[in-house]
């Protein structure tokens, strides 16, 4: 108790020496390498959250941060988030000139309260205390502080250093202090290239780090949280919306959630469990038995997301959403394990985080509460299966890039289990175009193109499904904007969810495809998948280059040529082949008017060093030149 | 006689059979069987049924507002499921002085083995959101939906704001199959109506006997059948102002007995005097002390009108910066937005108004209702959402907008650039001036390069920008890092790579902005054979036609007037000559809506070609749409056309 006392001196004295009353605002005193490319600058901040009881604990914040900019406008707004059981205990801000004088004061009276409501939700029972600021001159700073008292001990919100892109730190500061009953767990990343200074004792961990450079965001460049330094905690014993728990490793949390969060939720009508049992009756290949569920899922219900207290990590009764017919990534999930479970399937609720820009994992090293969204874990014999439950388009078993290639907590009654997500192969995200087209004598095209895209390709052209014709329409002139003047004759777009193949087939006629120049016709031979683009040039890359996922494009089009001409110039057959794909065009002749040609381009996903920007580069500038590729015609 | 007696059986059987009944939960078979919309394939639910009523009460000697709403709505797509989420508006403090939502009831209806299954919304799943300290929202989806499902609510709401009626919608994203709107009120109201988009709709209006009062009731009946939805197509303004709606404004209010007498607004005379007379309005307009200092610096620096004017407008600018909400009225008064550096745009512009006028010109403020707030065609106050300045020149108008930052002298930010302007004079009296077509945004570029025979090009590429498209340039790039605009050039023109660039007067508004780089493209014409193939306008060529859909139902809206103006001169490489050019083309739309030149010619080794292209009416009619996109085509496929060369 002696040591915990004299430490909590020791930190209110260290607090007491960095403050408003203290410090110096004034701007000139930030050094030119933390201006160099930054929008803001923070001069200090002290995080310190204080875990008094596993169900309770304050969260403190003093910070100070300067706007160089009018990018940087959205940091000199404060939003706390808050509710039910996350009180906000007191906030005040300051606002200073470039010379550090005061020019604002801002009481907690000043914000206005704001319902959280995300957009999606039809309801959700956040609220947001928010207070913006509209700057009259730059450079400003603001300075502000607050204090958050909540019984939420599942969720301690680490240490992300440097979390905005053109931000630099001048000072910062995270302290964790608990108490001695409590076994805090916790996983330190990204620490190499950083002078982190960290202090561990009994009931206290803290960082510190000082001068940390801005970064710029470049195109192609890992997600920030990928390299930047990251301190994510947890502890063995916290309170979950009201229910304690007590967890030392996966699998006790998993038991944990399980008998807490989802036992009581598996309640499916008999009604229904007949229903499903006839439904699948004869059949004993428990994969196809999932198909079965899976559809019925897919054609009973609808995503409609409902955040209540505990129902926002609880899911819904599955005999309400089997009433209702709606519910959130918990609900339906939840739904679909019990269907599963009624005709003898094994299936397991899993925590995730969705998101198709990142593949962002649980943290295996720190068992806690983690994960934005739920699947479901279907194991069949030396099959790992993932279920996504909320999307009615979605084929079986084929998520897509929103949860693929991850690590997710599967709960099971015995206990969670991290497991991997699937993993689409650069070749599965496959597009494949089979097409012909005719050009006539005035320089128009007639087309007949059919496409079919499975993979992580799949998802870029499922809207198209939903799409009425007007639209639809729209959306294949947009698709093929190198092509103008289109007028569609034909269109269909089919999603083969049994097959997990998009299918699309296209008719269409353009004006001027070919131009017309005196005696000649110039065409492009590419017509219907031309990728122009190309990164743009760098003269100084920073970060690493990261393709998150390949792609695999093959199309065979067979080409006819117009009566009154004959060829007078044909691309050579192209082939570049490099680390980051290959591309390979092929022109053939097949008879006196017609031609052949295939395109193959691969894109494969990787990692590479900053230094390869340019070879790189090089690779799209090729694949974008010689997919605008052109013949020309001659009057016969 | 035989026969007629068929017919006649016929019809009324047809009659009965088809005739719906819209009574809540009469919801028929055949309504849950319907498989599409017949009038509309593509649609994802339609109204099958919308009924309103509104009327006015008197309670304890209070006029309450009432709303009845009826919805009976068919789903036939998953994608259509949204619309069976409802979520209401209920705006007030506090508990005695607010709307309120009662009486609701909701039902979902299926068909399962032919017979009618019925689903109610249990009070559960109706959640109440406390969206902001003035509104709560009302939120509830359906329960059990599946596709053709039919579901039907109806609610009422009370409400203390009787003056604030909310617009009747007659026009949805989704067809209506059957409209019934009444609104009713006491006889102690007149009303200002307004009725807008392209969708024709009758109003009825009639009186009846209000027995509970002794007094006649007005009433405004619609009653419509088969509306279509309405859809979404590029360059308009907002949609929501071209969806078919009845808005009603009080005008006044005559109550002898409950002591009312208000007069709202009846004409524009009237709706500017009475803004006029809002102390957060014309009162503000008097307050000049604050500024007393700085209008005798202002007046010893500027001495010509002109000079004023430009002087006033970047003072104001510099003084208070816009926190991002319109507004007509003043929202904390000048004075305390002056000495806080931040106001609304009322606050920016009567400064501004204020700050002109004690320098002597003749300037008066001009009410505005901005893009997304719809167009003011008839008298009224809630019509108007934002307000300008203007100054009467010996030379005209002259509009100023303070709130934007790279603004200047009659080039307004976009959200301002709505129809027409309402000017409110000091003796109350009203003008007129047309937002839209005050200056032309005008670009010109001159390009010059010279190809070397391995078709590398060498050039300088220089362009000017005046009026909305050097605010549009500004506002753009005005904060960004100069690597960074060369990047985004390089990459948008077809990545050229630039060499040398300059960017003058980003900053000074009143000076012309000039763009300057010198530039490189390997490879930037094609080489094939012995033949040279040169795209003259390089990157500059317009290559895609923005109009790609085949008719079109709401006028095309381009914001301002627009000039692009393209003069090319080329060096052709040594060891070639011409062996054709593209021929000159000049069209000319009806009625001067615009135009497209393009002339050519060569003069020893040099080519040199001027493009332009003018569109002199910034709102062009739907009627002209198949023009407008002819000409779109002409001009991609000739700024495309390519110089051929040969080797010697």
């Amino acid at each position: 108790m002696k040591k915990n006392n004299f430490l909590l001196i020791v930190f209110v004295l260290f607090v007491t020496s960095i403050n408003s009353q203290t410090f110096d605002f004034n701007v000139n005193l930030i050094s030119d390498e933390l201006k160099t490319d930054a929008n803001s600058v923070i001069r200090f901040e002290n995080y310190h959250i204080d875990m008094t009881s596993q169900r309770e604990m304050t969260i403190k914040l003093k910070t100070a941060i300067t706007i160089l900019n009018k990018k940087a406008k959205n940091h000199a707004n404060i939003t706390l988030a808050h509710d039910k059981r996350r009180i906000v205990k007191s906030v005040k801000a300051y606002y200073y000139n470039a010379y550090g004088k005061e020019i604002k004061k801002v009481k907690k009276k000043d914000f206005k309260d704001y319902s959280a409501s995300d957009g999606f939700s039809l309801y959700n029972d956040g609220r947001y205390l928010h207070y913006s600021y509209t700057p009259t001159t730059y450079p400003f700073t603001v300075y502000y502080e607050y204090e958050i008292k909540t019984s939420n001990t599942a969720f301690i919100s680490g240490w992300i250093l440097n979390g905005s892109y053109n931000q630099s730190i001048e000072k910062s500061k995270f302290e964790f202090t608990y108490p001695e009953d409590i076994k805090l767990l916790k996983s330190e990343k990204n620490f190499e290239g950083y002078t982190v200074q960290k202090t561990e004792k009994t009931g206290l961990i803290a960082y510190e780090v000082e001068n940390v450079k801005a970064i710029e965001s470049e195109v192609h460049s890992p997600n920030l949280g990928s390299f930047l330094p990251i301190v994510r905690l947890g502890v063995n014993k916290f309170n979950l919306e009201g229910i304690d728990g007590e967890a030392n490793n996966w699998k006790e949390f998993g038991k944990w959630y399980y008998n807490n969060l989802i036992q009581s939720t598996l309640d499916l009508p008999q009604v229904t469990k007949d229903e499903i049992k006839k439904l699948t009756k004869g059949i004993d290949n428990p994969k196809e038995k999932a198909k079965i569920v899976y559809k019925y899922v897919q054609d009973k219900v609808r995503y409609i997301s409902v955040q209540v207290g505990i129902g926002g990590f609880k899911p819904m009764q599955a005999s309400a959403v089997d009433k209702l017919s709606y519910g959130d990534c918990k609900a339906l999930t939840n739904y679909t394990a019990t269907l599963l479970n009624a005709v003898g399937v094994e299936a397991y609720h899993a925590l995730i985080y969705g998101g198709s820009r990142g593949k962002k994992s649980i943290d295996a090293n720190v068992v806690s509460q983690q994960g934005n969204h739920m699947v479901l874990y279907v194991p069949i014999e030396d099959e790992n299966l993932w279920l996504e439950c909320t999307s009615q388009n979605t084929p079986f078993a084929d998520g897509g890039d929103f949860t693929d290639d991850r690590d997710a907590l599967v709960i099971t009654p015995d206990g969670g289990v991290i497991k991997h997500t699937r993993v689409y192969d650069d070749t599965e995200n496959l597009q494949k175009i089979n097409a012909s087209y005719t050009l006539n004598n005035d320089g128009s095209i007639v087309a007949d193109v059919k496409m079919v895209s499975s993979g992580t390709q799949f998802d870029n052209h499922l809207g198209f499904e939903s799409l009425s014709d007007k639209k639809l329409d729209k959306q294949y002139k947009e698709f093929w904007d190198n092509i103008n003047n289109m007028n569609i004759t034909k269109m269909n777009a089919v999603n083969n969810k049994k097959e997990g193949k998009f299918e699309e087939s296209v008719s269409f006629t353009a004006d001027n495809y070919g131009a017309i120049n005196g005696d000649r016709i110039l065409f492009p031979i590419n017509a219907f998948n031309v990728v122009s683009y190309v990164p743009k040039r760098m003269r100084n890359r920073k970060l690493p280059i990261e393709i998150t996922r390949g792609f695999y494009d093959v199309d065979a089009v067979e080409v006819t040529l117009p009566s009154d001409y004959k060829i007078e110039a044909i691309p050579d057959t192209v082939s570049v082949d490099t680390k980051y794909g290959t591309y390979k065009l092929t022109i053939e002749k097949i008879s006196e008017n017609k031609l052949k040609y295939t395109r193959e381009f691969l894109l494969k996903a990787g990692k590479y060093p900053k230094e390869e920007y340019g070879d790189y580069r090089n690779f799209r500038k090729k694949v974008a030149k010689y997919d605008k590729s052109k013949i020309v015609l001659i009057k016969q | 006689m035989k026969k007629i007696g068929v017919i006649l059986l016929l019809l009324m059987f047809s009659q009965t059979s088809f005739a719906q009944d819209y009574k809540f939960g009469k919801v028929s078979k055949q309504e849950l069987e319907e498989q599409f919309y017949p009038l509309d394939s593509s649609a994802n639910a339609a109204y099958l049924y919308k009924k309103r009523r509104t009327y006015t009460t008197i309670t304890n000697g209070q006029i309450r507002l009432i709303t009845d709403v009826y919805v009976r709505l068919k789903i036939y797509n998953k994608e259509g499921f949204d619309w069976a989420t409802e979520s209401q508006n209920l705006y007030g403090t506090s508990n005695s002085n607010s709307e309120k939502l009662s009486n609701l009831k909701a039902v979902t209806y299926n068909l399962e083995n032919g017979k009618i299954v019925e689903t109610k919304l249990d009070k559960d799943n109706v959640f109440t959101e406390q969206a902001s300290k003035y509104k709560k929202v009302k939120k509830f989806t359906m329960p059990n939906l599946k596709k053709g499902s039919v579901v039907e609510w109806k609610y009422k709401i009370y409400s203390p704001f009787f003056t604030m009626i909310d617009d009747v919608v007659v026009q949805y994203k989704i067809p209506v199959k059957k409209y019934d709107a009444q609104i009713s009120f006491l006889s102690y109201f007149s009303f200002n109506k307004r009725q807008k988009g392209y969708y024709p709709f009758k109003i009825i209006e009639s009186s009846k006997r209000n027995i509970d009062f002794h007094t006649q009731d007005k009433v405004i009946k619609i009653s419509e059948k088969n509306v279509p939805a309405i859809i979404q197509e590029p360059y308009v303004n907002n949609i929501n102002n071209y969806s078919a709606a009845l808005q009603l404004e009080v005008a006044s209010l005559t109550a002898p007995t409950l002591g009312l007498f208000e007069n709202y607004a009846t004409s524009w005379d009237e709706i500017a005097k009475d803004i006029f007379k809002n102390t957060s309005f014309g009162g503000e307009l008097k307050k000049t002390g604050h500024l007393k200092d700085d209008i005798i610096l202002l007046k010893s620096k500027f001495t010509t009108p002109n000079a004023k004017i430009f002087g006033a407008l970047e003072y104001v600018k510099k003084k208070i910066k816009w926190n991002g909400i319109y507004g007509l009225y003043s929202y904390n008064g000048l004075r305390k937005a002056y000495k806080e550096g931040v106001g609304n745009i009322a606050d920016i512009n009567l400064t501004l108004v204020v700050v002109l006028k004690e320098l002597g010109l003749n300037a008066s403020p001009v009410l505005v209702s901005t893009r997304n707030h719809g167009i003011p065609l008839y008298p009224t106050k809630r019509g108007f959402n934002y307000v300008i300045a203007n100054v009467k020149t010996a030379e005209g108008n002259i509009l100023l907008d303070a709130s934007e930052k790279y603004s200047l002298p009659n080039v307004l930010p976009l959200r301002a650039i709505n129809w027409k302007g309402t000017i409110v004079k000091k003796d109350g009296t009203v003008g007129f001036v047309n937002l839209a077509s005050l200056t032309t945004s005008f670009e010109e570029t001159n390009l010059n390069y010279k190809i070397t025979n391995d078709g590398l090009i060498e050039g300088m590429n220089r362009t000017k920008y005046k009026n909305y498209a050097s605010l549009k340039y500004r506002k753009k790039y005005g904060s960004t890092k100069e690597d960074d605009i060369i990047s985004e050039i390089e990459e948008k023109n077809d990545d050229i790579e630039i060499v040398n660039f300059r960017i003058s007067n980003l900053k000074d508004i009143f000076k012309p902005l000039v763009e300057i780089y010198k530039f490189e493209k390997e490879e930037g014409v094609e080489i094939i054979g012995d033949k040279m193939y040169i795209n003259p306008l390089l990157f500059i060529a317009t290559s895609e036609n923005p109009f790609k859909i085949a008719s079109r139902e709401y006028p095309v809206d381009f914001g301002t007037p627009w000039e692009e103006k393209v003069n090319v001169l080329i060096q052709i490489p040594e060891g070639y000559t011409i062996e054709s050019l593209p021929e000159n083309l000049g069209i000319e739309m009806t009625e001067n809506l615009g135009l497209f030149i393009y002339m050519i010619k060569k003069q020893g080794n040099q080519v040199q070609i001027t493009s332009l292209i003018k569109i002199n009416n910034s709102i062009i009619s739907a009627n002209y749409y198949q023009e407008l996109k002819k000409m779109f085509k002409q001009i991609v496929s000739k700024q495309n056309e390519k110089i051929i060369l040969t080797k010697i």
